[in-house]
């Protein structure tokens, strides 16, 4: 950001801004003022995934602990929540930080999360699975070998085409070694975190000793996860190029010994020293074709779609979002692709859809799937037998959202 | 930052008059609140600044914003707002303010469970990115700027550049 765009661009665009205030006031906590941790105010972070047979299980976090519930009829009713753990922890809800929950062969669950630890940006993260339909869970074991208070944070759950569980994280192990000997503005010092990821050979009782992926993530920004037509776990994150450029990068997992090799996949050049709180969504096609959804506030806050061609610009760019929107997603299937995102305006959420049913080149009209006056968290595409859902949760309750077929 | 100095910045603030109260602890915003914390002041700028528990660009950026303030202290009032939700993390946001030295300065938080609501209804052209540094004029003029301020930055904010010669 120059200063000239500070003050000649920031004053013009802002000088007339609206103030659409105290539209709703209605959810407004008067009784909040520095009250202990209000477990009734709870955080809005979810996951959900459908297994073979139909069910949808979702993760949110209640009173210290990962619960699921299930249900069998899209949605419709949820099952009681069931706790995946004894044992009651802080767990790290804050920005995109939530619990995810994946399903493997057989109907196994894997569930993981963020456990936040009393030092300054510490945590780590817990992995448990139940083999009989989430009656019982497996003790949790640490996913990393690491066991030092820093950061182990933001991780994505995916499973590969074998059914094994793939778990990828921000961790700042290289961070903290670089401020022994670097103060934060030397130019030296490390910038941002790095992208860590182990996977399971065994079903999800032991993992691999985690493995770099790349060097120099974004801190705070969700990653995002798919499969690849061969099976491997694929994955789409924030980065930090050169002095706090905030791009993409593309890469494969490899769970063979293969060396990682990680490209830069956006190229919009969003220079910044911010935690945009804000990652991207991936979906990868039986064809190969890798759907990409990002934001980047160059200029102002954009959300784009493209497919990705790692190491060069992505193609069939679009912009789908812009002011008030937020935290989209995507999903493909056949010449199928969806587009999700949380649009808001002044009378509070809509959850919005763009479809293409040209496998991604043009895109019909932004439809209103919902609303929500009420707090909502990031929208997650979820695919059943060619019909596309929204996991929506929302300070009211979670909602899973059917897409219309095409009429 | 000493208990005089805290004083200090508190009295100056108090006599210049502002909407916002000094020193009471964090206070929750929510959507009723947006146009009050956002109101021109009576004189001089208002710069707010917003900030996360997970940013670490944002207690740096607030410390160089408080030295400008006490630099300028008859001019700008600072105030810093934390987007997580005041209910869940209170005390962490109360914690790491006074670590950071801002215990004269008044701090509010979000009052939402998450913030994309308020980070709207605050700027319609900000997505969400801490730290957030928005100022407004007595005349009413607003800028923003996302990220970390370099020095040039912070030079810019006070005096301002069209009572320059």
């Amino acid at each position: 950001m120059s200063l000239r765009t500070l003050w000649r661009g920031g004053w013009v665009l802002l000088c007339c801004a609206p103030i659409v205030a105290a539209a709703h006031a209605g959810d407004m906590n008067m009784e909040g003022h520095m009250a202990a941790a209000d477990t009734t105010a709870a955080a809005l972070g979810a996951s959900a995934a459908f297994a073979a047979d139909g069910t949808l299980w979702v993760a949110t976090v209640a009173d210290g602990r990962v619960v699921l519930r299930h249900s069998v009829d899209y949605g419709k009713t949820l099952s009681a929540p069931v706790a995946v753990a004894a044992q009651r922890q802080d767990i790290d809800s804050f920005g995109e930080n939530h619990p995810d929950v994946a399903v493997g062969r057989d109907g196994v669950l894997y569930v993981t999360w963020v456990e936040k630890l009393p030092q300054k940006w510490a945590s780590r993260i817990w992995f448990v699975r139940s083999t009989d339909g989430g009656r019982h869970f497996s003790s949790p074991i640490q996913v990393h070998r690491d066991t030092r208070a820093l950061t182990h944070s933001f991780d994505v759950l995916a499973v590969d085409g074998t059914g094994q569980p793939v778990v990828a994280w921000i961790d700042a192990r290289d961070h903290v070694a670089s401020m022994k000997h670097y103060k934060m503005d030397d130019p030296r010092a490390y910038k941002g975190l790095a992208v860590y990821y182990t996977w399971s050979a065994d079903g999800g009782r032991t993992f691999a000793p985690e493995r770099k992926l790349m060097d120099h993530s974004c801190e705070c920004c969700r990653l995002a996860a798919a499969r690849e037509p061969g099976g491997s776990v694929a994955l789409f994150f924030r980065g930090v190029y050169g002095d706090n450029i905030r791009d993409h990068a593309f890469a494969v997992l490899p769970t063979d010994g293969a060396a990682p090799q990680p490209q830069r996949a956006t190229f919009n050049g969003w220079q910044v020293a911010a935690c945009p709180e804000q990652g991207p969504g991936l979906a990868i096609g039986a064809d190969g074709v890798r759907h990409a959804v990002w934001y980047e506030g160059k200029g102002g806050p954009h959300i784009w779609y493209g497919q990705l061609d790692p190491g060069h610009a992505p193609q069939h760019v679009l912009q789908i979002g812009g002011p008030g929107a937020g935290h989209a997603d995507v999903a493909a299937d056949g010449r199928t692709v969806w587009l999700t995102w949380n649009q808001v305006s002044a009378a509070g959420y809509e959850l919005k859809l763009r479809v293409s049913h040209d496998g991604g080149v043009n895109f019909a009209a932004p439809e209103a799937l919902a609303q929500s006056a009420a707090a909502v968290y990031s929208p997650q595409l979820l695919v059943r037998d060619g019909r596309a859902y929204v996991a929506w949760n929302t300070a009211e309750g979670f909602r899973l959202v059917a897409v219309e077929p095409q009429r | 930052m000493t208990r005089m100095k805290q004083i200090l910045v508190a009295l100056l603030l108090a006599a210049g008059g502002p909407a916002l109260a000094a020193g009471a602890g964090v206070q929750p915003l929510g959507a009723q609140q947006v146009a009050q914390l956002v109101a021109p002041p009576a004189h001089g700028e208002r710069i707010i600044m917003f900030w996360a528990l997970s940013c670490a660009y944002c207690e740096p950026n607030m410390e160089a914003l408080a030295k400008l303030q006490r630099t300028h202290a008859q001019d700008i009032e600072f105030v810093t707002v934390a987007t997580d939700d005041i209910r869940h993390y209170g005390a962490d946001i109360d914690q790491r303010l006074q670590d950071a030295g801002m215990a004269g300065y008044p701090a509010w938080a979000y009052t939402e469970a998450t913030p994309q609501r308020l980070n709207f209804l605050i700027d319609p052209e900000w997505g969400g990115e801490t730290p957030r540094t928005l100022v407004v004029l007595a005349d009413g003029r607003r800028s923003a700027v996302s990220g970390r301020l370099t020095a040039a930055e912070l030079g810019q904010l006070w005096p301002l550049p069209d009572a320059r010669h």
